[in-house]
């Protein structure tokens, strides 16, 4: 390497050992880097004090907790007006609820139901039951539906869906459900 | 100069092994990660057929990517500069050759056994046990070649790259052994001695390292000795080699638990993988930094050097890679990132960008000179640049785009955050196909490029013939020995001790003690700093002494990679189970629950499935509540994971029937529709393998999982009883399944996530709620 100091912008001459052939520089550490390294540790200094040794910093948990709190109330705040079998009747002959609940049925039930609703009664390699023939294995009334599909049957497979879906979407496929039944007299 | 003058040959007849079996690997190991990623998006491509499913197969792509290419690459540049920077042959042809067959071996014993489920279920750990002591064996071999080879050197002093080959061997030596301590239970199969939150500390204490000291501290040795070769300029800065070798090879080990963040490991362990991580980041930027201003007067050769443009790429590469780590090790990015594709991103930035492309430019460097010729074709090679680059931005760009769409899908809500906005799971899937298949085609391109690079290298070796270098030296007398009290009894190294002692005492001290060691930090700092202001030069004389030998600089190095590892590790292992397990125990699995958590391992299921549900309400609204650590207390392997290509099963027991389970093993898309997931038939028609089950709950009772004692005959007359039972329950919903069948195992270990834990109070805890007076 021909006398490759007259290339360095800095002026600092190679240090006089060779490897190989393989010359080095002795350049001083760029001053950003360091900087960079400086922040770093002074940034870890301070979020070990603020989290493990002030015990100022919450924890996940405890973030965790403030949040479900929230949703909670949330939750009763935007809870859908008190429904009964009556309300649900009448939802299942209102064309726009019906068609809402179609659409959560088809994205969430047809996999085990199917899109009939015949479940086990069209295939036997359904996994769920029919929804349309006169047989309620849990429950037949409109309120009863509801719960059945919010809460689940863990031990039957049938999942809860309350928390997934929220009250609406619930109320809504449960009078798409209805929606294939006839209204007892009276509703 | 006095001594004796000597010719030597080197033996490059290994580095020429090495090298065609690094081309050939690397050609083996992309070809499957094309294939798996495929997979994703058509899950035809798993055939039905056990050994060819993504499960299996992704264990073979890591491990043949990282292993078999980058490690046949990583000993060919080591044993090829090595030679030459201490200006001696390698020590023994013998261990040469038992190295290379042997790890040729290794690696063909790991293409056989991954894809037949042979697996430990730890990734990059899946190899089973007689494989490990043959890994450990060969890599033992290496060592002694080398550092016999360090012993016989004629040049005394150790070059920046000799420092990160050592770096290298001692630390993957110690971090594998560790994680891969188990107890056999047969031939072909074992537990790890580690279980649950233990296991993921050490499993990525070992993953997070074999990137550090497998996949960037060699490759680091190998830019430092190959990139001033290839473009004739000197290394920018001796100052900043010394300076973030210390601090890479220091800090890297500490910064592994950010592969945890947020799961039910200590909060303690969280906080210091992110802030190592974040310090990691110039340390890392300084083997960037020589690496690019090395170049500085010399970048024309990037116009007309193929392997100049692939050494600069990788070591741009390594910048991006090392900036986006310490990125997405902050607690609150790696909330998004975390088990989604950002993080296969990353790792292919690096593993594409830095390791694949240095290698490119090593082999490009080197087969010339091995075969005394000219590279065939410096357009093809050029070619190859252009297509490698395009392809790595089109994988790293569609994860960048396909990891953060899902992540926030997966934590979208929706009516005023009561429930999830997206709660099919398959939906978001759907929403990243189009980047999953952009990947394909990135991937693909870079594979296009490396047959392109093979044919080059296979045209270039017919051109010339087989040389071995030679080089004239002169036997020098050795450096005067550096004792143990010159090593240690020092500036540089006092300082460094202190500020590490009392660092520690500060982090984990109680009241005084943290008090006190923070002002000796601050004192001990500041003097080091003054002191090294006035007397530099002296401590720069240590150093160079340090360097003339090697056995106190290898020592040295041992002491900054173990100190990591020991804070972190030793406090959680070796504590009474009561002060970890906070409210929660595990029940140990029943027989066949035990059964099909290993038909779970072997079919790879932790590839695209976690078992870890974070503290965020969207994870609690979707899976259930969060993690607890007792809950996996006596899983051997743990299997948290660290990917979710299907949803967490942390809590799936319960949540659907026995018959759900049947029909979507047998066919994911017959009740997920839109699935990726490859079928297992199979595991309906096959025979639970039961005749190791006394061994391996003989096994788990070594490791500490409370299993009362039962004889041979009680294992089986209680798995049968829980087989039939289930079997049972599915003939009433008209399936008809033998209770031997694989299935009937799997479904009892999948109802069973969840749900095998009771709550649980630490005895001393319970001690203090007696005694406690009620004023």
């Amino acid at each position: 390497m021909a006398n490759p100091s007259e290339n360095n912008p800095s002026g600092i001459p190679v240090r006089p050992h060779t490897y190989d052939g393989i010359q080095e520089y002795d350049n001083r550490l760029p001053n950003w880097w360091l900087f960079t390294l400086y922040i770093t540790i002074a940034f870890s200094i301070v979020y070990w004090f603020y989290y493990h040794i002030s015990g100022v910093g919450a924890t996940d948990e405890e973030k965790l907790a403030v949040a479900l709190q929230q949703v909670e109330e949330a939750r009763k705040a935007s809870a859908v007006g008190d429904l009964d079998d009556a309300k649900l009747w009448a939802m299942s002959r209102d064309d726009a609820v019906v068609a809402a609940g179609r659409e959560v049925f088809e994205t969430n039930c047809v996999a085990c139901h199917l899109a009939s609703l015949r479940g086990k009664e069209e295939s036997p390699a359904a996994i769920g039951p029919s929804l349309v023939d006169s047989e309620w294995i849990h429950g037949g009334n409109p309120m009863d539906i509801r719960n059945t599909v919010s809460n689940g049957v863990l031990e039957k497979g049938m999942p809860a869906w309350g928390t997934v879906l929220g009250d609406q979407k619930v109320a809504e496929v449960v009078a798409y459900i209805l929606s294939h039944h006839d209204a007892p007299a009276g509703n | 100069m006095s001594g004796q003058k000597v010719t030597i040959e080197f033996n490059d007849r290994i580095v020429r092994m090495f090298l065609i079996a690094s081309i050939f690997w690397g050609a083996v190991g992309m070809l499957a990660g094309v294939f798996i990623a495929a997979q994703l998006n058509f899950h035809i491509l798993n055939f039905d057929m056990p050994w060819l499913t993504f499960g299996r197969l992704r264990p073979l792509h890591t491990n043949a990517s990282i292993f078999a290419f980058v490690g046949n690459m990583m000993f060919a540049g080591i044993y090829h500069s090595t030679q030459r920077l201490t200006k001696a042959r390698l020590a023994s042809d013998f261990l040469s050759n038992l190295h290379f067959w042997g790890w040729q071996l290794i690696i063909v014993a790991a293409a056989i056994t991954l894809p037949l489920g042979f697996s430990r279920g730890k990734e990059y750990a899946e190899l089973i046990w007689p494989i490990n002591i043959a890994v450990a064996l060969i890599w033992v071999v290496f060592a002694i070649n080398f550092f016999w080879t360090l012993a016989r050197r004629n040049e005394k002093s150790l070059y920046v790259a000799i420092w990160f080959y050592i770096a290298t061997i001692i630390t993957v030596a110690m971090l594998y052994i560790v994680n891969h301590l188990s107890i056999p239970t047969g031939l072909l199969h074992s537990y790890p001695i580690f279980g649950g939150v233990q296991d993921a500390l050490v499993q990525w204490w070992y993953g997070h390292n074999a990137v550090a000291f497998f996949l960037t501290t060699p490759i680091l040795g190998i830019m430092y000795y190959y990139l001033p070769k290839a473009v004739e300029r000197p290394v920018y800065s001796y100052r900043l080699s010394v300076v973030h070798f210390w601090l890479l090879v220091f800090i890297y080990i500490w910064a592994g638990p950010h592969h945890l963040l947020h799961t039910a490991l200590p909060d303690w362990l969280q906080s210091l993988g992110m802030l190592f991580s974040l310090m990691l980041w110039a340390p890392s930027w300084g083997g960037m930094l020589n690496g690019l201003l090395t170049l500085r007067g010399a970048w024309d050769k990037l116009r007309t050097e193929p392997e100049v443009k692939f050494f600069v790429a990788g070591v741009t590469f390594y910048g991006m890679a090392t900036f986006e780590g310490p990125l997405l090790s902050i607690k609150s990015v790696n909330a998004l990132s975390h088990y989604t594709d950002w993080t296969i991103g990353h790792v292919h930035g690096g593993s594409l960008g830095w390791n694949a492309f240095m290698a490119a430019g090593l082999f490009y460097w080197l087969a010339p000179r091995l075969w005394n010729t000219k590279l065939y074709s410096k357009a093809a090679a050029n070619m190859h640049f252009w297509l490698g680059l395009f392809g790595i931005l089109l994988y790293v760009a569609s994860m960048w785009v396909s990891g953060p769409t899902q992540g926030l899908m997966l934590s979208a809500t929706a009516e005023n955050g009561t429930i999830l906005k997206y709660p099919n799971f398959v939906e978001t899937l759907t929403a990243i196909r189009p980047m999953m298949l952009t990947r394909v085609l990135g991937g693909a391109l870079f594979l296009t490029g490396w047959f392109m690079l093979a044919w080059n290298i296979f045209m270039t070796i017919r051109s010339g013939r087989a040389v071995n270098g030679a080089m004239e030296v002169y036997q020098e007398a050795p450096a005067p020995a550096m004792g143990l009290k010159r090593t240690f009894i020092d500036a540089p190294f006092l300082y460094s001790a202190g500020i590490v002692v009392f660092g520690c005492a500060w982090a984990f001290g109680s009241d005084w003690v943290s008090v006190l060691s923070l002002i000796l930090l601050v004192v001990v700092s500041i003097s080091a700093f003054v002191h090294l202001q006035v007397s530099g030069a002296s401590w720069g004389e240590w150093y160079e002494q340090l360097l003339e030998n090697s056995l106190p600089f290898t020592l040295l190095v041992t002491i900054a990679v173990f100190v990591g590892g020991v804070v972190q590790i030793v406090p959680l292992v070796t504590v009474e189970q009561d002060q970890v397990v906070e409210d929660r125990i595990q029940i140990p699995y029943t027989p066949l629950e035990l059964v099909g958590r290993d038909i779970y391992i072997r079919e790879g299921c932790y590839n695209c499935h976690s078992q870890q549900i974070r503290p965020f309400v969207a994870e609690v609204m979707r899976y259930g509540d969060y993690s607890r650590l007792g809950e996996s207390i006596y899983d051997h392997p743990y299997q948290w994971g660290s990917k979710r290509t299907g949803p967490d099963l942390a809590r799936v027991g319960g949540k659907y029937n026995h018959a759900w389970h049947v029909r979507h093993l047998e066919n994911p898309r017959s009740t997920s529709e839109g699935s990726n997931m490859p079928a297992y038939p199979w595991l309906l028609t096959d025979k639970a393998g039961i005749d190791d089950l006394p061994a391996k709950i003989r096994v788990q009772r070594i490791l500490g999982v409370p299993y009362p004692e039962m004889s041979d005959e009680e294992i089986y007359a209680q798995y049968r009883q829980q087989a039939e039972k289930i079997a049972g329950e599915l003939q009433g919903m008209d399936i008809y399944v033998e209770p031997d069948r694989e299935i009937i195992a799997l479904i009892a270990y999948l109802q069973g996530l969840g749900k095998k834990w009771e709550p649980y109070a630490p005895a001393a805890a319970q001690a203090a709620e007696k005694t406690e007076v009620v004023p």
